[in-house]
């Protein structure tokens, strides 16, 4: 009966159609200027949605080493809710002037140590990195002692800027993404607890990547952007470690192994305490031999090769080695310069500070920085070597 | 003259003037399109006229035209009324058209990798235009096809139309219905969600019970490309859902309709003398042509039909879209998808290769040779009693079984996962956990118990005072240390510390705070639960445990605390006087048992939509 009536002849027929069309291009067309804020409302629930997802693996997966709250855990890993992970200064202008300072001593450094630079300049700029020192000083004093507790707990308020640090030179976004695909795997070399796995399937680890996605968003929700306040700095229980260079520390051990376990310690030119201590050290001959000819490095991996400049039995760029302890004896401390040493004093004062005292014929050439390549021992290996050269 | 060897449209329009020649042009357009009829034989035929010039100009693109060459000229008066055919066979070949346009758009947007598929459908959803609008469509459309075959099939039943000569068309149309769910079905994968992948899981897991092992095995391996549902079987479901079975469709399309015109349309049973077929005999006073009324007539379906769609798409329904596929996650409640229930309902009767396999074989087995075994002639309502009693239990039996295939219907966990469960679940089928759509700035931190709503209003204050007193001196076995004991309060902290949560306060609890009416309303629901499962859950209590995750983040704990009851054949025993029996450690105390849970709420998470 309804569609004797209503559609039965063909007039209705059309109408309902044609109402039916017209209906649905109505809507269509109030769906598609309805459809820029319907999608980002969709995108904005979306990121929430997995912004909760990945709390929810953060929670399972991360909080053991980077805390229930994000700040880190001492020893197992860094705080991420950190105002130095997502690069927040505190004090913009301070970290700028040190930095201004520094770049200033660079150059300073660098013009004096030019051959043009006159003896006067020279001076000059020794004032003016003493005063730099003493700025930079005063500066980060103020500075650091408005944080005492972040700087007691590792953070270093000169490099504020995580990325910075790490050299990253794309978004933070992507750094924990490839972070968390294939963990760190060196990080063991420099944390106590192991180092951060592979979280990605990709790489091995557990996750999916819209899983990595999702813990991504969760980490970067922390970010309060010019909001961070100091007591979030506070907060945090454990700041990132940089990776160091391993070169430093290979040496170290070496150093360790030839010293058969003592750590070397850089004998040092306070020629008076030196004296002193050289008395109480038996030197060997045989050893100061091998060290004078290079065929052994000092306690500190030092390479010395006293015999690149004195040559033993004609004189070079420095005295020639053979007769070296008998001139000694006989000539250099009778010198009215060096009224009062002894020859052993002679002798360690010309290696630690060499500029002293100058025997006549020779320029100043010998490098002023053998306190700190090489120890006592060292040191009285060498004197006893040069002991057995007494005759002319 | 022209400078053509033939006159030219500019020859017309200096002899005849530029309008007569544009609508003489235009009247020739048409006629060549339409195959026969002119603008004044359209306006005619949609006015309801006859028509005005001979040989009707209306049978013409029957005669001449392709698309129409298959469509009858005129059908019988009895048949063009909504009764017989309801017009489902009409709207599942206009479903099919609807289904292959808005899929063409969605792949368009979508790559079948377990890679990408799920950010997909997010781009799809977030970043295409009319994306969602579209995959609503594709999505409501195809249920609706499965569901419209089916009435067609229904249909087609009751009238008797798949009689004698009609019974291989009544079997093509059963292969259509077959290819229709196929087509759903493997459209259910490509999303990628939790609610793809394990609805295809349970559905490929019936292939893998087909006798013998062997063939099943590998139909199984065939299907899912591997031991798992992974890339090679999104792969192979999706070029299942855009090339096999829509080229099948098509095919038994083609021949399913040509069957229906050879034999004509079937009349109503009574409009016919019993054993006569009179659909290729329509008298001159009872012909309808096609050209105006049927053709209109179909139109207008179509509009209407395409409208509501559109309508139901706009306001009232989202194709679903759950949490990204985790083949390590079971979600709890998975289902087939609804025209699937039927089988997993028969599944929990018994043996999975009878019920899954040989008793759906033999349901479409015995409805595709249906039509061989009643061979009666009367198509009539009343002589086909057993027939009518015999399809009718089959619909009824089908429908008890999807209702036993629901997650509800025989398939048990234990109650306070399923509690959990209800609190807390990710958006599925338009449904959410029950603490997801409180308002954000009602979730309260703090922690809360269910005592509070055992007791009256007044009272809340003193009952949660006593609570917390309570769980600060009862003492409870010591999971950890046999022998020992420590108090709840403990027990529930080292809890809650498993699953990180830090207690920086204590767990000292307080009543929901009055601006928070729907928090309270939700505990109140909780306690509510705990007490009506309170022959498993004995003497339990719930705590709701929120705190402030990150600026915009809440996280939401749950605890059930409860006395271990003994369990026999998954029901608790009751004990002679009614209470269930309790389970007791070695000192005779009753074991107490904690069980906690928890989730995400974001800000902008905006669950209340649903």
């Amino acid at each position: 009966m309804f569609e004797r009536m209503l559609v039965g002849r063909i007039e209705n027929r059309v109408t309902v159609g044609v109402l039916a069309f017209v209906g649905m291009m109505v809507l269509l067309g109030w769906a598609a200027i309805n459809e820029g804020g319907r999608m980002q409302a969709f995108t904005k629930m979306e990121e929430a949605r997995s912004i909760e997802q990945g709390a929810a693996l953060f929670s399972i997966n991360c909080s053991r080493c980077h805390g229930t709250d994000g700040r880190g855990l001492a020893g197992f890993g860094p705080g991420l809710n950190s105002p130095q992970f997502f690069g927040y200064d505190f004090f913009p202008e301070i970290t700028k002037q040190i930095n201004d300072l520094s770049a200033e001593k660079v150059g300073l450094n660098a013009e004096k140590s030019l051959s043009a630079t006159t003896p006067e300049r020279k001076t000059a700029i020794d004032a003016r990195l003493v005063e730099i020192d003493t700025q930079i000083a005063e500066l980060a004093t103020q500075r650091n002692g408005q944080i005492t507790a972040a700087v007691d707990n590792g953070y270093d308020p000169q490099r504020p800027i995580r990325l910075n640090n790490l050299g990253w030179v794309g978004t933070q976004e992507a750094l924990i993404v490839t972070t968390l695909i294939h963990g760190r795997p060196t990080s063991i070399n420099y944390w106590p607890n192991g180092a951060m796995p592979a979280w990605s399937q990709t790489a091995g680890g557990p996750l999916r990547m819209d899983q990595i996605q999702d813990l991504a968003r969760y980490v970067q929700n922390w970010n309060k952007g010019d909001a961070w306040t100091l007591d979030d700095l506070f907060a945090v229980k454990q700041f990132a470690k940089e990776p160091v260079d391993g070169a430093p520390l290979m040496a170290l051990i070496e150093q360790l192994q030839a010293s058969g376990g003592v750590i070397p310690e850089p004998v040092g030119t306070d020629i008076t305490a030196v004296i002193e201590q050289v008395a109480s050290v038996t030197g060997d001959p045989v050893r100061g031999d091998q060290l004078y000819h290079n065929q052994v490095q000092s306690q500190l991996g030092q390479a010395l090769a006293c015999n690149g400049c004195h040559q033993q039995d004609v004189n070079g760029t420095g005295p020639m080695t053979k007769g070296t302890f008998f001139r000694v004896q006989n000539e250099r401390v009778n010198d009215p310069l060096l009224k009062d040493y002894t020859p052993e004093h002679y002798l360690l004062e010309s290696i630690l500070m060499p500029g002293n005292y100058l025997v006549p014929g020779f320029q100043n050439a010998m490098l002023p920085n053998f306190g700190e390549r090489i120890t006592l021992q060292d040191l009285a290996d060498l004197i006893a070597y040069i002991k057995t050269m007494d005759t002319p | 003259m022209s400078v053509l060897p033939f006159p030219s449209f500019l020859d017309d329009v200096k002899e005849k003037g530029l309008k007569k020649a544009v609508f003489e042009l235009v009247d020739e357009s048409v006629e060549r399109l339409t195959a026969g009829m002119n603008v004044q034989d359209i306006r005619e035929a949609l006015r309801g006229e006859p028509a005005s010039r001979k040989p009707n100009p209306r049978l013409q693109p029957h005669a001449d035209g392709f698309w129409l060459h298959m469509r009858p000229g005129y059908f019988h008066s009895d048949m063009t009324g909504l009764y017989p055919t309801f017009r489902l066979g009409w709207l599942s070949t206009y479903l099919v058209f609807f289904e292959t346009i808005t899929g063409i758009l969605l792949m368009v947007w979508y790559t079948p990798s377990p890679e990408v598929a799920y950010s997909d459908m997010l781009n799809i959803l977030g970043n295409v235009p009319m994306g969602q609008l579209v995959r609503d469509l594709h999505r409501l459309g195809a249920e609706a096809m499965v569901l419209i075959v089916a009435l067609h099939m229904v249909r087609t039943f009751f009238t008797g139309s798949y009689k004698k000569p009609r019974q291989f068309t009544w079997f093509t149309g059963l292969i259509l219905l077959a290819i229709t769910g196929f087509l759903s079905f493997s459209g259910y994968l490509l999303p990628w969600d939790q609610l793809a992948l394990w609805a295809v899981t349970i559905g490929a897991s019936m292939i893998e019970a087909t006798p013998p092992q062997i063939v099943g095995d590998n139909l199984n391996l065939l299907i899912r490309g591997g031991p798992e549902i992974a890339a090679n079987g999104l792969l192979r479901f999706y070029l299942l859902h855009v090339l096999l079975l829509p080229a099948l469709l098509f095919v038994f399309t083609g021949v399913h309709y040509y069957k229906v015109i050879v034999h004509g349309h079937s009349l109503p049973p009574r409009k016919e003398n019993i054993g006569e077929d009179t659909a290729k005999r329509v008298p001159l006073d009872k012909r309808v042509y096609f050209i105006p009324d049927v053709l209109t007539s179909e139109i207008m379906w179509l509009g209407v039909t395409t409208l509501i769609l559109v309508v139901l798409c706009i306001w009232f329904y989202d194709a679903p879209l759950e949490h990204h596929a985790d083949p390590q996650v079971t979600p709890l409640g998975t289902t087939a998808p609804w025209y699937f229930l039927w089988i997993q309902g028969a599944l929990k009767l018994g043996d999975k290769v009878f019920w899954g396999i040989i008793f759906p074989g033999l349901i479409l087995g015995l409805l595709a040779v249906w039509p061989y075994l009643d061979v009666t002639v009367s198509r009539r309502y009343a002589d086909r009693r057993f027939a009518i009693t015999f399809f009718l239990s089959i619909i009824s039996f089908v429908t008890i079984l999807s209702y036993m295939g629901l997650a509800e219907f025989g398939v048990r966990t234990s109650p306070d996962v399923e509690i959990f469960h209800e609190m807390t679940f990710p958006p599925a089928h338009n449904h959410v956990g029950k603490l997801l759509p409180v308002p954000y700035e009602q979730l309260v931190a703090g922690v809360y118990s269910t005592r509070q709503t055992s007791a009256s209003p007044e009272d809340a204050e003193a009952a949660i005072g006593a609570f917390n007193a309570e769980i600060e001196q009862q003492m409870v076995p010591d999971p950890l240390v046999a022998g020992s004991t420590i108090t709840l309060e403990e027990r529930v902290k080292r809890d809650l510390e498993v699953q990180h949560l830090p207690l920086p306060s204590g767990l000292t609890f307080r009543t929901v705070p009055s601006d928070a009416p729907e928090l309270l309303q939700q505990l109140q629901y909780f306690g509510d639960r705990l007490l009506a499962a309170n022959n498993e859950l004995y003497n339990a209590w719930g705590a709701i445990i929120i705190s402030q995750n990150q600026d915009n983040l809440k996280r939401i704990d749950l605890v059930i605390s409860w006395d271990e009851v003994k369990v026999e054949n998954g029901e608790p025993v009751v004990g002679a006087d009614g209470k269930p029996v309790l389970v007791l450690d070695v000192n005779g105390n009753p074991m107490r048992r904690v069980s906690t849970a928890h989730v995400f709420v974001h800000k902008d998470a905006a669950y209340f939509s649903h």
